[in-house]
């Protein structure tokens, strides 16, 4: 409501600072420093952004201050045993809202609800009648805070609506005023919009910091209950409910990279070939029809593949393969996930190369077949020399796909941490671990539950290692063909 | 004049080497070329002069039918390499263009070591027996693009570190390495200073004692200095072929004389 007046000012803002600004020099534009345009501009985000600002602003901190005033008030008896504050602040949070509805349906006015105290039988049933169902009778003290949360929450949205309306149209006629034919109205925006997308870049970044930091010290506690030494060296992984479990990466590493090397057997090698037969080979309306075909691929929900491993692929590669070379009777397996993880990322490193084997110069082709060398000499001995660092990026970024995958892991190599060469064994890898240590019924602050972090953050570590070995190979040939 | 009267008694003597009658060049809908027809002689250099859009690349390049590459592309009439029609089906584009090497506008090495550029044609149509023999190759050609001095203690290092100049005379001792019988040179100098220009040139007046080489220029001076029969292309069509110092000193045609002098181009 108060973000709908808010841009409405900004879009009369808008208008407005235009027809001012013409205004300014007697309707010829010339005169003016800027466009028309900018002066609008400039007048619309100088209404809109401080105003947007301070909502989000007064949203994160409001919150904050109102539940500091309201736990003041309980008393360390109100924690039930086995509870906490924040279970007891929920049902305050809960208590104000039941409080709003109580009000409207019995039509009390505010010094009703003031009025309304604990010791006052029935509370409960009122409450539980407008859908806040509560564990037991409510405390005074309980309820004295949520009378608190709630008029400091209303008197804190309404002192918000005036502020922020006010900052709108403070800014909205501070800017209108400043506007004359030579002010720079052009630079102010363009500023403007500048602060604007670092802002939007720094979202990234800090989300990113924000990622790190959570694993590591998630991770951190993690090893203060649990050995770094054993966590990186031990050959078992066997977590138990009742603790003294054996967190061993290994078994869960080794299924990782298993299905993900196969999956690269597979999806290295086709990808390239399709790469290197739409670029170099198919016409332009063969590519216009196989290349999305192919990417289609790409957006196929990983659950989907999942159960083609585990309806088609698995059952298939038991009996054809499996059984019949004594190598198990399992139809969960490593190849199966590899095999259809590897038919996944086909896309990625197939619309990659070709992209790069596109960008190889057209003269390098020229030069090649000039001197008479046939198609297929040309693009072994200098289209592919040339797209190499491309291509080796393109087939590191399938890796990474491969390793952070889980669903096609779960559905097609089944769940058990096994370390084994033979490939039509069922195995498991990280990331379906981190999923069941940190679904399952043990405590969060469980050394169970946290090797998940550490976990993730191995993974993370894993493929920052490979991104960063691609940007060094990436580099490395760069250096030398350009 | 003396110099004139021997150049006219080689042209004589000399066998036609490639021979075009007719030949029209298609992108499209779009007519290129019109009824071209032109002799390239054996051991000779051939110019092909005219502003800018006028075809002579174009018509180069279907001397060894590079505009396969381009789709579009379609050439008709009958063009012929000692007495042969190249276009004919039963003709390999790649056996021709072993026959009929090419260099172009724009330096293009390839990302690999200056050697390993020079010994790709000689590699791939196998024209060497040994390592000795590919070395030999190598430096001959090398040394015949004037550039084996400067690159020598340095053959393993990529060709694209190369100077322009010395790019380009790279791709010329690539082209001569794969010995060809024509050399199709399409504005070899475009990219290069006047000393490497010069170089180039002059690389070009020995080349004739074994090639016949063909020049895409827009330079007359470099038509003038390095050919010995000129070919005047204006929009598409071949306004006049004839001896060099009779193209530049008396043009036969009007527009000849204008472009030449400066008025049209």
């Amino acid at each position: 409501m108060i973000l709908l007046v808010v841009l409405a000012l900004a879009a009369a803002g808008f208008l407005a600072g235009r027809m001012r600004a013409l205004k300014s020099t007697g309707g010829d534009p010339r005169q003016l420093h800027s466009l028309p345009g900018h002066h609008g501009q400039m007048v619309l985000l100088f209404t809109a952004v401080p105003a947007l600002l301070l909502i989000a602003a007064w949203l994160l901190i409001q919150p904050v201050v109102i539940e500091r005033n309201a736990a003041a008030l309980l008393a360390p008896a109100d924690i039930p045993e086995g509870s906490s504050a924040s279970l007891v602040m929920s049902d305050v949070r809960r208590i104000s809202d039941g409080l709003d509805v109580i009000g409207a349906r019995e039509g009390l006015t505010e010094a009703g609800i003031a009025a309304l105290g604990a010791d006052m039988g029935g509370l409960r049933d009122r409450l539980g009648a407008v859908g806040v169902a509560l564990g037991g009778e409510v405390k005074p003290t309980v309820f004295e805070a949520a009378k608190l949360f709630r008029t400091e929450s209303r008197g804190g949205r309404r002192a918000m609506t005036v502020t922020v309306l006010l900052t709108a149209i403070a800014g909205l006629v501070l800017s209108l005023r400043r506007i004359r034919p030579d002010l720079r109205a052009r630079n102010v925006s363009e500023t403007f919009v500048l602060a604007l997308l670092i802002g939007s870049s720094l979202i990234a970044v800090l989300t990113t910091i924000g990622i790190i930091a959570s694993l590591l010290f998630e991770s951190l506690s993690f090893f203060r209950l649990y050995p770094v030494k054993d966590f990186l060296f031990s050959l078992t992984w066997n977590p138990q409910f009742r603790g003294g479990s054996d967190l061993g990466i290994w078994p869960l590493l080794w299924g990782t990279l298993y299905v993900s090397f196969i999956a690269l057997l597979v999806a290295a090698p086709i990808g390239l070939m399709i790469a290197i037969y739409l670029s170099e080979y198919a016409s332009k309306r063969t590519r216009a029809i196989v290349k999305p075909a192919i990417e289609i691929l790409a957006g196929i929900p990983t659950i989907v593949y999942g159960l083609f491993a585990l309806v088609t692929v698995g059952p298939m590669l038991r009996d054809y393969f499996a059984q019949p070379l004594g190598l198990g009777t399992s139809s969960s397996s490593v190849m199966t996930a590899g095999l259809v993880m590897g038919i996944m990322v086909i896309p990625f490193v197939s619309s990659l190369s070709d992209d790069i084997i596109n960008a190889v110069p057209q003269s390098l082709r020229d030069g090649s077949l000039g001197l008479g060398a046939t198609p297929s000499e040309t693009i072994k001995q200098v289209v592919l020399p040339a797209a190499l660092p491309g291509v080796v990026g393109a087939i590191l970024l399938a890796a990474s796909r491969a390793i952070g995958e889980t669903m096609i892991v779960v559905m097609g190599a089944g769940a058990a941490a096994k370390l084994s060469l033979n490939p039509f064994e069922a195995m498991t890898t990280v990331t379906v671990k981190i999923v069941s240590q940190l679904t399952g019924d043990t405590e969060f602050a469980s050394p169970e539950t946290l090797v998940a972090f550490a976990l993730g953050l191995t993974l993370f570590t894993i493929t920052l290692a490979l991104n960063i070995f691609a940007l060094y190979i990436v580099r490395k040939y760069r250096e030398q063909y350009e | 004049m003396n110099d004139m009267t021997r150049r006219e008694a080689e042209i004589t003597a000399t066998a036609i080497k490639i021979s075009a009658r007719n030949a029209q060049v298609y992108y499209g809908d779009n007519h290129a070329i019109k009824d071209v027809d032109v002799d390239i002689h054996d051991r000779m250099v051939t110019a092909f002069i005219g502003p800018s859009g006028c075809g002579k690349s174009t018509f180069l390049r279907c001397l060894n039918r590079m505009n396969d590459t381009i789709p579009s592309c379609r050439v008709e009439g009958r063009i012929t390499l000692d007495g042969e029609d190249i276009y004919d089906k039963r003709v390999d584009p790649v056996q021709l263009r072993a026959k009929v090497g090419m260099v172009f506008q724009k330096p293009n090495p390839f990302p690999k070591s200056i050697f390993d550029n020079v010994a790709y044609g000689p590699r791939i149509h196998g024209l060497t027996r040994s390592k000795a023999e590919l070395d030999e190759v190598v430096e001959t050609s090398l040394r015949r693009a004037a550039l084996w001095k400067e690159v020598k203690d340095r053959l393993h290092q990529p060709g694209t570190g190369l100077s322009g100049g010395q790019q380009q005379r790279l791709c010329i001792a690539r082209a001569i390495a794969t010995s060809p019988e024509v050399l199709l040179m399409d504005e070899p100098c475009s990219a290069l200073d006047p000393i490497a220009t010069a170089q180039v040139e002059e690389l070009i007046d020995e080349l004739r004692a074994q090639f016949s080489v063909v020049i895409v220029t827009h330079s007359m001076q470099q038509a003038a200095r390095v050919s010995q029969r000129t070919a005047f292309f204006h929009l598409g069509n071949l306004v006049e072929f004839g001896e060099t110092t009779q193209i530049f000193t008396k043009p036969r045609d009007p527009r000849t004389e204008s472009y030449i002098t400066g008025r049209i181009g």
